[in-house]
């Protein structure tokens, strides 16, 4: 056993150490290992990094096998424990009792300490060579606590000032003590390096997907929007932010908008329409216009089951006939336009998509639609959406100056056709823009038209979801290995999967069980 | 193994031999539309559609199915077929006009035949009142 007095008369925690260790019973092999292994490294510890007694606890998790805590309990308890435990309860322990603090490089004091703990343990075991054995040492920790707290980070970041200053001043002092502990400080110094060119690493592994996206696709987005909406000259917040207000409850939100851009208008929309009550239609038509661009695709779902010819004024009367169907025609149409926005690009870019029954007969069918008399859909969206105008909106400020006439059936889809301008990456002409909002146009009334097909054909008059799984399947979006769950699960927010799906929270589980 | 493969070979080869008749019947077809609009159609064409009206065929007979099954059907009716029709307008009117036509003479068949029954009920019957009223009196 090394016993070279302790060179800097730190009483308690070594020499009770030394004492507690020589005279403790020993009783197995490993321990009697541990316990010298436990001695060496203290006596090293001491040396050179006795300023950094209280700091190196979290380093006893990785590289002393107990002799820290067997220090420290020694220090706090009886010598009686170290008989009973060993080093790996002992270690436990302190990873129970010990202050919580991140491992990962928001901590790089933490990675030095292991680091100059590693350097001696293996100064003493191998040759010098051993540097390139620590660098692989050092990535485990870095992936293993991304849930620790980051409240340790800024107590970690002094530290690491501190030891700095004191690794500068302790090195002259302890150079002679202990041989080779230039080249321990050399070993620091470089780790020091090492770690600090690591830190770039963790984070992007934490949030890899806000990392990789490109930056400047946020840039396009708000540009697009602003300008579209100075044409329109609304004069109120970018639809990106009104989207965001009225389901400022709940955090997927904010998931979906880094990381779906789709999601958007569903996110919003949903819980308005499940909230939503019957509202007179005089309310600030402001806030009837912006649950507008987001209600026609609703309402062209809902109204043309129910009402064909009404008009705009007289919505109070359809609203209480709106209200039953409602909560069916919603969830369908939930799964149906979660769908519905990823056909958006396809059927509105381009129209001769292949391998789709519906395309050939929407190329067909617009020849004949656009003979048609100004459709007669058109009195009959605006007056659904002026029906769930609720009190999610309530205090909005007027938009200032006339506002122009704005086309009813066709505010719905703006949110949609900016969508579609936003993906094209490359800015896009008025008319060109028209055009997408009018093709769009007839494809969810087409769909639409479906949909009361449908249900008519089954002998009722409220569509259903079974309605809108026929219609998803002459889509081709599910088949006989995709179902319509699959997509629920995939493309809704997860509030409407517990609607749609029965059992989905069953977790397999079923009473009674057999 | 050997049975799959020989079934799956059967189908392809029955696949093959329908695919032909259709290429046949297209190219009548396109010689009557070439005489009439005194067009010319080129064989690539002719195959090309062919081709099309096979996979549509395919599409068609599966959303029938889908339709019938959503009314809760196992038979395929002509509702079916006019549902899925109904894109296109003359098609429809064809079909709703042709519908017509096999229901009513779905109807006088019926009512031909129930004359015939009836007649011969009527005659079953006579003697057997006439055997009751025979046997009252």
């Amino acid at each position: 056993m090394a016993d070279s007095p302790s060179p800097d008369s730190e009483p308690t925690t070594r020499t009770l150490l030394r004492r507690v260790l020589d005279t403790a019973d020993v009783r197995s092999p490993r321990r009697r290992r541990s316990a010298r292994n436990a001695i060496q490294r203290s006596v090293f510890e001491t040396t050179s990094s006795r300023s950094l007694g209280s700091q190196t606890k979290t380093s006893v998790r990785r590289r002393s096998h107990g002799a820290r805590s067997i220090g420290r309990l020694a220090h706090v308890q009886a010598s009686a424990y170290l008989e009973k435990d060993t080093p790996r309860t002992l270690l436990k322990n302190i990873l129970l009792t010990a202050p919580e603090s991140s491992i990962m490089m928001p901590n790089p004091v933490v990675k030095l300490v292991p680091l100059s703990q590693v350097v001696q343990s293996y100064r003493r075991e191998s040759s010098q060579g051993s540097l390139e054995l620590q660098l692989p040492e050092l990535d485990p920790p870095t992936t293993l606590g991304p849930g620790l707290p980051t409240s340790s980070r800024k107590k970690q970041r002094l530290r690491l000032s501190v030891f700095q200053q004191e690794v500068n001043q302790g090195l002259p002092l302890s150079q002679g003590e202990v041989p080779n502990f230039p080249y321990a400080s050399f070993l620091f110094t470089r780790s020091l390096n090492l770690t600090f060119t690591t830190p770039l690493q963790p984070q992007s592994v934490r949030r890899p997907g806000l990392a990789r996206r490109p930056p400047t696709r946020r840039a396009v987005d708000v540009g697009a929007l602003l300008q579209d909406l100075q044409d329109n000259s609304v004069a109120s917040a970018p639809p990106g932010d009104s989207l965001r207000i009225p389901v400022a409850t709940q955090p997927t939100n904010i998931v979906l908008e880094d990381t779906q851009p789709f999601s958007q208008p569903l996110v919003s929309s949903f819980p308005s329409v499940h909230h939503s009550l019957p509202h007179p239609p005089h309310t600030g038509v402001e806030d009837a216009e912006r649950t507008l661009d987001r209600r026609t695709w609703n309402s062209g779902l809902e109204l043309q089951d129910h009402m064909s010819r009404t008009d705009y004024a007289t919505t109070s009367s359809p609203i209480s006939e709106l209200q039953p169907p409602l909560p069916e025609v919603t969830e369908a149409a939930g799964s149906e336009e979660a769908v519905r926005v990823k056909e958006l690009e396809g059927s509105s870019e381009d129209e001769d998509t292949s391998g789709e029954p519906a395309s050939p007969e929407l190329a067909t069918s617009t020849p004949e639609l656009l003979q048609l008399p100004p459709p007669p859909g058109v009195g009959v969206l605006p007056s659904e959406p002026l029906e769930p105008v609720p009190a999610r909106l309530p205090s909005r400020p007027r938009a200032a100056g006339p506002r122009p006439y704005r086309d009813p059936y066709r505010t719905g889809l703006s949110h949609y056709v900016k969508l579609f301008s936003f993906h094209a990456k490359m800015p896009m002409e008025k008319k060109a823009v028209e055009m997408v909002e009018r093709c769009l146009d007839k494809y969810f009334q087409n769909l639409c038209n479906d949909l009361e097909v449908f249900a008519a054909h089954a002998g009722r008059k409220t569509v259903k979801p079974e309605d809108l799984e026929l219609l998803l399947r002459r889509q081709g979006l599910v088949t006989d290995e995709v179902s319509m769950h699959v997509l629920v699960e995939q493309h809704l927010p997860m509030e409407y999967r517990q609607l749609l799906i029965p059992c989905a929270f069953s977790g397999n589980s079923v009473f009674p069980a057999h | 193994m050997k049975e799959a493969e020989a079934e799956e070979q059967q189908e392809f080869s029955y696949q093959q031999r329908l695919k032909a008749a259709v290429h046949y019947t297209m190219g009548c077809l396109c010689n009557e539309v070439a005489l009439d609009k005194e067009v010319q159609f080129s064989k690539q064409t002719i195959a090309a559609i062919s081709e099309v009206t096979f996979q549509q065929c395919e599409h068609f007979a599966k959303d029938l199915e889908m339709f019938a099954r959503h009314a809760k059907r196992s038979t395929i009716s002509t509702e079916d077929v006019k549902l899925l029709a109904r894109r296109s307008n003359s098609l429809l009117k064809y079909i709703t006009e042709k519908n017509e036509e096999i229901a009513q003479l779905n109807q006088e068949q019926k009512a031909k035949k129930k004359k015939k029954l009836e007649n011969e009920t009527k005659n079953s019957i006579e003697p057997e009142d006439t055997e009751v009223m025979e046997s009252e009196n």
